[in-house]
């Protein structure tokens, strides 16, 4: 819906505020969002073994909301979730798209390349829908820990072969810009952020396991409120104690991403505020690794 | 949408159904006007069950919660309630009572998302917004946005809101307005349901703080103070909006009342902890006219027409999960879950029918608020339109009964119990998600898990047909459908199976 250059701006700031840039980035960000609101690219969504939680995760995000990126920032060309267009004529809607090409892909949910018949959209496997839509798209996003690096699907013994977009690229050959936005589920910002900076002149930076360091650049643990009484050694003991989880199985050290001070759900908490360990959930081997379970409550009660 | 075809045995397959979780296909066969046959397949498969083998059993309420990204509180809820019954672990009153309010709120924003973002595009016909003279200034700008879209030359105008069906949607501009525009309030609004799940979740989807003895997130004053000022927002929206528009959807699609009509077998867990430990919403299984108490024990789940290896009928403890993707006769990754070796219907219908026949206050009061006005009663509720509605009353009975549980929260109690387990044992989750009976069933040997079965409620409800040839509730429900002239086939299929909610990537794990 139509937009001022002020409302850009305003937008600009709190995207950049939600984003953690401060401000100077704000009116390069105001210009793109600008630009996506003029040209409203493409957007194609599609999911392979997911529970659909980054899809429910993305219409939690706020400012912008799920009725902006629908109707301003983006063309929602097909989304499972979303899309009125049913059967034979969401798949003609996903043909469209991929004709036209241009768009940016996401991909929810890990592939079962190992068994292609574990995950078909009109019969036809998954892999090679991903594989023919990621050959026309801008730039691809993989969305969600399953996506960015197999996550739940892939852990052992990953009984359909599952696999994260990362291979599934290699494996058809194709160099379109890729970009991981690991989470299980994702959160709203996450997805949103790296949707427009990509978009934006491809302007993103990103480590070498493809994630936007905007979000993943630290671990949990360096940014957690809870820090000091690690140093302290003040932990907790049992669930639902105070104190760093550390002792509990929490996973902070080892885990990329910006939740202590973003929070979920609009910032209205998140898993160690709520005396929970961090489970490691935007991991690249969250849940691959059942000698290494998400809390250490059981380590030595038995033989 | 599909091939319209007049010849006597026309066949009409959706597939992708969108507008609902996970990867559904439906297959239907014509006989003239009518739907002879129909066949529903989940194309999606994980194996859950042979991830979760051998793991620590603490990983269990972790890792099924991510079954599902729209019920992952009742995944967790069962987890927790099976490792709890296996272990001898207990729950204080308080993690009772999180509990209750972390799951009544994600059943809230679960019920909203079912009837406006994944249902209300199958009776609204979009173009006609434009002609709504509306004073509300989302849909005057959502009019705008569509104008301008349909004039574009954009590859795919108004989507995700458009293409829909070519004919079918009444072109009333009135209802279009009101129906779209709260469609998007309902965005915020379910927003608010998720940020009470949060409060004592930790975060959704995929809580936190839920584990084996309750709830970690302790109870803050201000989390619980929060929670009732979003949740009292919460109620005005039901009561002013989505209850109206349930009972408006009906009073527009008289005909839909009896179409979609399942087994008329109804069967539920029973869920929602109160603070000593019994379950707000009653188990049951009700047949017909008669209300029987649960026996877990009669429980069987089938393979015949379903992708695995192994015996064709197994109780849950004793199912296998082999994958077999090219097992002939196999058309869905579902099993065929039985109650005395019968398809039952499961879901905010079965709810409703048996706590009415329970005697639950709630229920009484509900109709009588809400559906007696409108001139209908609780048992006039059984296709596709009283589904929606069984779901709206469902919000508005929960929503009075969260109000008390806050006030039961014991401000100085503890919210979880001590870990203390035993190392080996069994256990049996049973719990409602959104969508019906939702059971997680454990073998714990030295605190790692040897088995772990989950029947889940679309697995219910969408099962494939069993060994004797018996389709599965929502098979059923199709069979007979006969759409008037002029009606896409289609969708008056995809009507009936929305009205189910399905939750594929559940169904299938
Ligand atoms: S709670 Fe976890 S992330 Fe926070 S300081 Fe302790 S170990 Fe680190
Ligand atoms: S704190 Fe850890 S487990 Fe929680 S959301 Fe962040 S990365 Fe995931």
């Amino acid at each position: 819906m139509a937009r001022t250059r002020r409302e850009f701006l305003k937008d600009a700031a709190m995207l950049a505020a939600g984003l953690g840039l401060g401000s100077a980035p704000v009116p390069r960000l105001a210009l793109a969002l600008e630009g996506l609101a003029a040209q409203r690219p493409g957007l194609v969504w599609l999911q392979g073994q997911s529970c659909s939680g980054c899809s429910v995760s993305l219409l939690n995000g706020e400012r912008p909301g799920p009725a902006e990126l629908l109707t301003r920032y983006f063309s929602v060309w097909f989304h499972p979730t979303l899309s009125a267009a049913t059967g034979d004529e969401a798949l003609a809607a996903v043909e469209r798209a991929v004709n036209a090409g241009g768009y940016l892909l996401a991909v929810e949910g890990a592939v079962p390349l190992g068994m292609p018949r574990a995950c078909t959209v009109g019969q036809e496997p998954l892999v090679d829908l991903v594989s023919r839509a990621a050959a026309r798209a801008r730039a691809v996003l993989a969305v969600g820990t399953c996506a960015s690096f197999g996550g739940i699907p892939a852990a052992a013994t990953n009984p359909t072969g599952a696999a994260p977009m990362g291979e599934i690229l290699a494996k058809a050959g194709l160099s379109v810009p890729h970009l991981n936005v690991p989470g299980c589920p994702a959160h709203p910002h996450w997805i949103v952020g790296t949707a427009v900076l990509v978009l934006h002149k491809n302007d993103v930076t990103v480590d070498k396991e493809h994630r936007p360091t905007a979000f993943f650049g630290r671990p949990v643990h360096d940014q957690c409120p809870h820090f000091a009484r690690y140093e302290r050694q003040e932990f907790a003991r049992t669930p639902g104690e105070d104190g760093c989880l550390f002792k509990l199985g929490c996973q902070g050290a080892l885990t990329h991403a910006d939740c202590p001070w973003r929070g979920w759900n609009g910032g209205t908490s998140w898993c160690v505020r709520g005396r929970a360990p961090c489970t490691g959930c935007a991991r690249p081997g969250f849940a691959r690794d059942p000698a290494y379970p998400f809390f250490r409550l059981n380590e030595g009660r038995t033989a | 949408m599909t091939r319209e075809e007049d010849h006597a045995m026309a066949t009409i397959v959706l597939d992708p159904v969108t507008r609902i979780e996970g990867h559904l296909r439906v297959e239907t066969r014509w006989d003239g006007p009518r739907l002879a046959e129909a066949r529903v397949a989940g194309e999606m498969f994980r194996g859950f069950e042979a991830i979760l083998r051998g793991r620590d059993a603490l990983d269990a309420p972790v890792i099924t919660q991510r079954i599902c990204g729209v019920c992952p509180v009742s995944h967790a809820v069962a987890s927790c309630r099976a490792l709890e019954q296996a272990l001898g672990i207990r729950v204080p009153p308080n993690g009772r009572l999180l509990r209750s309010l972390v799951l009544g709120a994600n059943f809230l924003q679960s019920h909203l998302l079912h009837f406006y973002h994944l249902s209300i595009l199958d009776f609204v016909d979009v173009a006609a917004v434009l002609e709504a003279d509306s004073s509300n200034s989302a849909v005057r700008a959502l009019q705008a946005w569509v104008e301008a879209e349909v004039r574009s030359n954009r590859v795919l105008p108004a989507a995700p809101f458009l293409p829909q069906w070519p004919a079918g949607l009444p072109p009333e501009a009135r209802w279009a307005g009101r129906a779209l525009g709260h469609y998007l309030k309902a965005l915020e609004v379910r927003q608010a349901a998720h940020r009470m799940a949060a409060r004592f979740g930790g975060r959704v989807p995929h809580t936190a703080t839920l584990v084996p003895g309750g709830a970690t997130a302790g109870v803050d004053p201000l989390a619980v103070e929060g929670f009732r000022s979003e949740l009292a927002s919460v109620r005005g929206f039901v009561e002013e909006v989505y209850l109206p528009d349930a009972l408006e959807l009906a009073a527009r699609f008289p005909r839909l009342a009896d179409q979609g009509v399942g087994p008329d077998q109804y069967l539920t867990f029973g869920a929602f902890e109160e603070a000593d430990g019994r379950l707000w919403l009653p188990a049951g299984v009700w047949t017909g006219d008669r209300l029987d108490p649960l026996d877990p024990g009669r429980i069987t789940e089938e393979t015949a027409h379903s992708r695995y290896r192994g015996a064709d009928r197994a109780r849950p403890l004793a199912g296998e999960t082999e994958p077999a993707p090219e097992k002939p006769g196999a058309y869905s990754w579902l099993k065929a879950p039985r109650y005395e070796g019968r398809p039952v219907e499961v879901g905010p219908l079965a709810r409703l029918r048996v706590a009415a026949a329970s005697g639950l206050p709630e229920v009484k009061e509900a109709g009588e608020r809400w559906l007696a006005p409108a001139g209908l009663r609780l048992s006039d509720l059984s296709g596709v339109t009283g589904r929606h509605l069984a779901r709206a009353l469902e919000a508005w009975m929960l929503i009075r009964r969260m109000e008390t549980w806050l006030d039961r929260l014991d401000l100085a109690g503890p919210t979880v119990g001590p870990y203390e387990p035993t190392a080996s044992g069994e256990g049996a989750g049973l719990v409602e998600a959104p969508r019906g009976a939702l059971g997680h069933w454990v073998r714990v040997r030295d605190l790692r898990i040897e088995t772990y079965q989950c029947i889940v409620p679309s697995t219910w409800n969408f099962s494939p047909r069993d060994g004797r040839g018996r389709p599965g509730p929502v098979e059923a429900a199709l069979e007979g459908l006969e759409p008037p002239q002029g009606e896409p086939r289609g969708l008056a299929v995809a009507r009936v199976v929305r009205s189910f909610d399905p939750c594929i990537a559940c169904a299938v794990h």
